[in-house]
């Protein structure tokens, strides 16, 4: 077992039942640590044991992936670990124009087709102990940084199927690790670019910091429109030490013909902040499954998202606040607008375990309607099984405010213009809790560009 | 077939609390279900071939459908275990005095014979499977309005019947649906003619007896237009030693510019499965209101619905549930807005105690086309021990852009300063926790007619006993 190639060939030929599968081949040309080998090839296994969620399924119901058929995309080619670090200037256009003001970031890496070409990270982090690499090279170098951290996410049943194929295709991953005590002043940006249709990316993100840390991180996925259909999987294992303050960006601005799935578990421990943000803004399909774990007493979660669809897209938000620990607080607030034949789902649940008193849960989900029809459906769901908390949701299905359409009109806009206006400013109220100007602008920009102000 | 099987046959007298009365059902269909009972209940009825054939339809529909496996738990309900059909007379009863002695005690040991003193116009009250009384107040009569048993109604109104019966809640909407449209017995046929204005609400009480029997009323309500009524069920059971089972089907009509009000105030025995489906189907301006009280069984699940088909039509749900050991309430309403400028309001008030828990669970639907509709959910959950659970599930599906809908659910336990201040005041903590609570269900409880709220009240009361220290 100690040859990682023969582990995945074994792998392979074990698997009667796929065979001509073109992934279950994939596995088999893989040279990488054992460690790493066999997680993939566990996951396969699962994934060829599960079936695929149907819509009969409460948690698939309203996000159909009957047409959704992995064994039509070619994986990307695995990192290898040792990365191109080329400079700004020798990288593709299109990669180093998104680098265009980034100079002050603590940590920066550019992926294009889930190769990187790109690396950097303030030196003087470095020296504080703090490691920005590849998975891959961790899993050689600091093994004991994934020890019972990588792949150890409780995903749920519903999920399991995507998880495993996620694990098991890996593209690549990006681990940061912060020591104690240390704080990153600027975020940590990775952008990853696809620009190739029929194929299957999967990249996995590591967050370990210790304790008192501080760090941002923000991811973006960014590709052209795609002719033929790209498979976007996505997941995030977040473990924040006691006391740590982390805030977690992911900005999905794909072109049309993406299917996007991400899976996002957030782990906080005794007295830390979370915050996260999703923005969903392209692909035909995007779907963030976001799960903060609460299990140290006196943590904090935020957790927030914005979505703008058009055309045909689909958005669909689940999201699980899970209070296991007393004293502690959560607030989601997701917000979303829709025109065109888009549709979104957003289905959220505060779940409070017994003996996690003293809670404080809220959980909003508001839904700007833009055009005949778009649909929006909404389930803020609440399990409750400790007695002294306070929790709260609220939903709402609406339109722009004809009142302020009319004064803006009045002061000459067009109808057009002073909808997208209303609609920047129901996005603001989330924008403005994201702590770092840059970042902030970014989105923004980012927002605007998508609905066309 | 166990012709004049009595209920010694079946071990009542070990019901710990005595509270079993010698009644002597006529007939009795077997344990289980099949084709063959739905065909004995059929000819049982002397019903005509129509129905005969709909129970039949119903009967593989049931049988094609899985078993939910959302809600409660209904992995220990046997469906063999259950007697489908038990008819404890022979005729209806006309008068409170021709109703037999063993009855009238049960009805006593229940407080209805006040009930029926005080406001009691009309009374369908089911004993088992089908109405043993049945009076109706002389006015009304005059009006036109029609309360029946359904079979009478069947006898008696069969176009009527035939035109209404099935169109709100066909046998294909869900698994128990289907099974009551194929062994349905009992329950009301109420018609109030156009224009009829009725003050006094039409009352039905229910009741269920036997071990081991399924209770499967259907009800049909035509509300014609312009009329306005208000129709009360209650429900109360002793308690068995093994699992009961109940099944209601309730359909309403509510035509152009009509009223109605259906209150319900169920409180079975914490051993029974009360699943039902409750709908209404409301046309242009018409206003429907449901006023739905949950306190007793073990499980129920049961989400009373506001069909708003007509331009203008409004439906408005009150829920309120009541959990406490051992119990799970599963309940809230649906609203579905098909027409344009309709308007919905979802009230849910629930408290659960010791072990007991309470889920909302409901739906707003809207349509595309229904423009200008406007919807409201407010859900609010009481928690009193730290053993109890409360869920909110609801689902809202918005398909028009023209449409504002809001939802909003809060968790809370009474509040220590609530408790404070009132005890400041001189009431002991178990009179200061009452009062929190029912202050918390007074939205709803000033809704219900006085003997309702009175009754609410000194439920509270008694269940509040005991639940400090």
């Amino acid at each position: 077992m100690a040859d990682g190639v023969t582990t995945a060939r074994e792998a392979g030929e074990t698997e009667a039942g796929v065979a001509g599968s073109r992934l279950a081949a994939f596995l088999e040309t893989l040279d990488e640590p054992a460690t790493l080998l066999e997680r993939r090839r566990r996951a396969w296994e699962r994934y060829t044991e599960l079936p695929m969620p149907t819509r009969k399924s409460e948690e698939w119901r309203y996000t159909d992936l009957s047409r959704l058929d992995p064994e039509s995309h070619v994986p990307f080619a695995p990192e290898s670990g040792e990365e191109e670090n080329r400079d700004a200037g020798d990288l593709p256009e299109q990669a180093a124009r998104l680098l265009e003001g980034m100079e002050a970031r603590s940590a920066v890496a550019v992926r294009v087709d889930g190769r990187t070409l790109h690396r950097r990270l303030d030196p003087a982090l470095a020296e504080r102990g703090v490691v920005f690499a590849p998975i891959r090279r961790v899993a050689r170098e600091r093994p004991e940084l994934l020890a019972e951290r990588l792949y150890t996410s409780d995903v749920s049943p519903m999920e399991e199927k995507l998880w495993s194929l996620h694990v098991a295709m890996l593209t690549g991953g990006d681990v940061l690790y912060v020591p104690d005590g240390v704080r990153v002043p600027e975020p940590v940006h990775v952008l990853r670019w696809a620009g190739e249709g029929d194929r299957l990316l999967s990249t996995h993100t590591l967050l370990v910091t210790g304790r008192e840390a501080e760090v941002t991180w923000v991811e973006e996925y960014l590709s052209p429109d795609l002719e033929s259909p790209l498979l976007s999987l996505s997941g995030l294992e977040l473990f924040a030490g006691d006391g740590a303050t982390v805030h977690y960006l992911s900005l999905q601005r794909y072109g049309r013909g993406v299917k996007h799935f991400s899976i996002q578990h957030l782990l906080a421990g005794r007295d830390t902040r979370l915050s996260g943000l999703n923005v969903n803004l392209g692909g035909d399909l995007a779907r963030d499954d976001v799960t903060s774990h609460l299990e140290g007493p006196g943590s904090e979660s935020e957790m927030l998202a914005l979505w703008f669809g058009d055309g045909t897209q689909h958005f669909d938000h689940h999201t699980l606040q899970h209070h296991a620990a007393p004293h502690a607080y959560s607030d989601l607030l997701y917000k979303g607008a829709l025109t065109d034949s888009a549709r979104s789902v957003f289905r959220g649940l505060i779940r409070v375990d017994r003996g996690a008193q003293l809670t404080d849960a809220y959980q909003t989900n508001r839904n700007l309607l833009l055009s005949k029809h778009c649909h929006a459906t909404t389930l803020p769901n609440l399990e409750i099984e400790a007695d002294d908390v306070r929790c709260s949701h609220g939903a709402t299905v609406g339109q722009v405010d004809e009142g302020m359409l009319f004064y803006l009109m009045s002061r000459g806009l067009t109808r057009l213009t002073a909808e997208r206006l209303l609609v920047f400013g129901f996005f603001d109220e989330v924008l403005e809790r994201v702590p770092v100007e840059g970042v902030r602008e970014r989105l923004r920009d980012a927002i605007g560009s998508k609905i066309g102000l | 077939m166990p012709h004049n099987e009595t209920v010694e046959g079946l071990g009542l007298d070990e019901y710990k609390y005595h509270f079993v009365t010698r009644d002597k059902p006529v007939f009795k269909s077997r344990k289980g279900l099949s084709e063959e009972v739905v065909r004995q209940i059929s000819a049982h009825k002397e019903e005509p071939e129509w129905m005969l054939d709909f129970r039949l339809r119903a009967l593989k529909i049931f049988e094609s459908k899985p078993m939910p496996t959302w809600g409660g738990d209904l992995s220990t309900l046997d469906l063999d275990q259950i007697y489908f059909y038990i008819r404890p007379q022979d005729r209806m009863q006309r008068s409170w005095d021709e109703v037999p002695d063993e009855i009238k005690d049960t009805f006593e040991r229940l407080g209805i014979p006040e009930a029926e003193r005080s406001v009691l116009a009309g009374v369908g009250a089911q004993y088992e499977s089908e109405m043993v009384y049945h009076s109706l107040r002389e006015e009304w009569e005059n009006q036109g309005v029609v309360f029946e048993s359904i079979e009478d109604g069947l006898k008696m109104y069969p176009d009527l019947f035939r035109e209404h019966f099935a169109t709100v809640i066909p046998p294909a909407d869900n698994k128990f649906a289907a099974l009551n449209s194929a062994v349905w017995s009992g329950g009301s046929f109420v018609y109030i003619p156009k224009g009829a204005k009725i003050d006094i609400p039409l009352q039905a009480y229910f009741r269920v007896n036997a071990e081991r029997m399924g209770q499967f009323e259907r009800t049909i309500i035509i509300a014609d237009e312009g009329s306005e009524a208000h129709y009360i069920e209650g429900c109360t059971a002793p308690q068995y030693s093994t699992e009961s089972f109940h099944s209601g089907v309730i359909e309403i009509i509510v035509k152009r510019n009509a009223r109605f009000r259906y209150t319900t105030i169920q409180n079975w025995s914490n051993n029974m499965y009360n699943l039902v489906t409750q709908r209404a189907m409301v046309h242009e301006s018409a206003t429907m209101e449901w006023l739905d009280g949950n306190l007793g069984s073990k499980l129920t699940m049961k989400y009373p619905s506001c069909f708003l088909v007509g331009e203008g039509a409004h439906g408005e749900v009150l829920s309120i549930a009541y959990a406490t050991d051992g119990q799970h309430q599963d309940t809230g309403g649906k609203v579905v807005h098909v027409a344009p400028h309709t308007t919905s309001r979802i009230t849910s008030k629930s408290i659960s105690k010791g072990t007991g828990r309470s889920s909302y669970r409901g739906l707003c639907k809207v349509y595309e086309g229904a423009v200008g509709s406007r919807s409201n959910v407010e859900c609010d959950a009481l928690l009193l021990d730290e053993t109890s659970r409360t869920d909110t599930y609801p689902y809202i599906e918005i398909d028009e852009n023209e449409a504002t809908i809001g939802h909003e659910a809060t968790v809370s336990k009474v509040g220590e300063e609530q408790l404070f201040y009132l005890m400041s005041r001189g009431l002991a903590e178990e009179e200061a926790m009452a009062m929190v609570v029912r202050g918390f269900i007074e939205p709803i409880a000033k809704k219900l007619p006085l003997e309702f709220a009175i009754e609410l009240n000194r439920l509270i009361e008694l269940e509040m006993e005991g639940s400090v220290g």
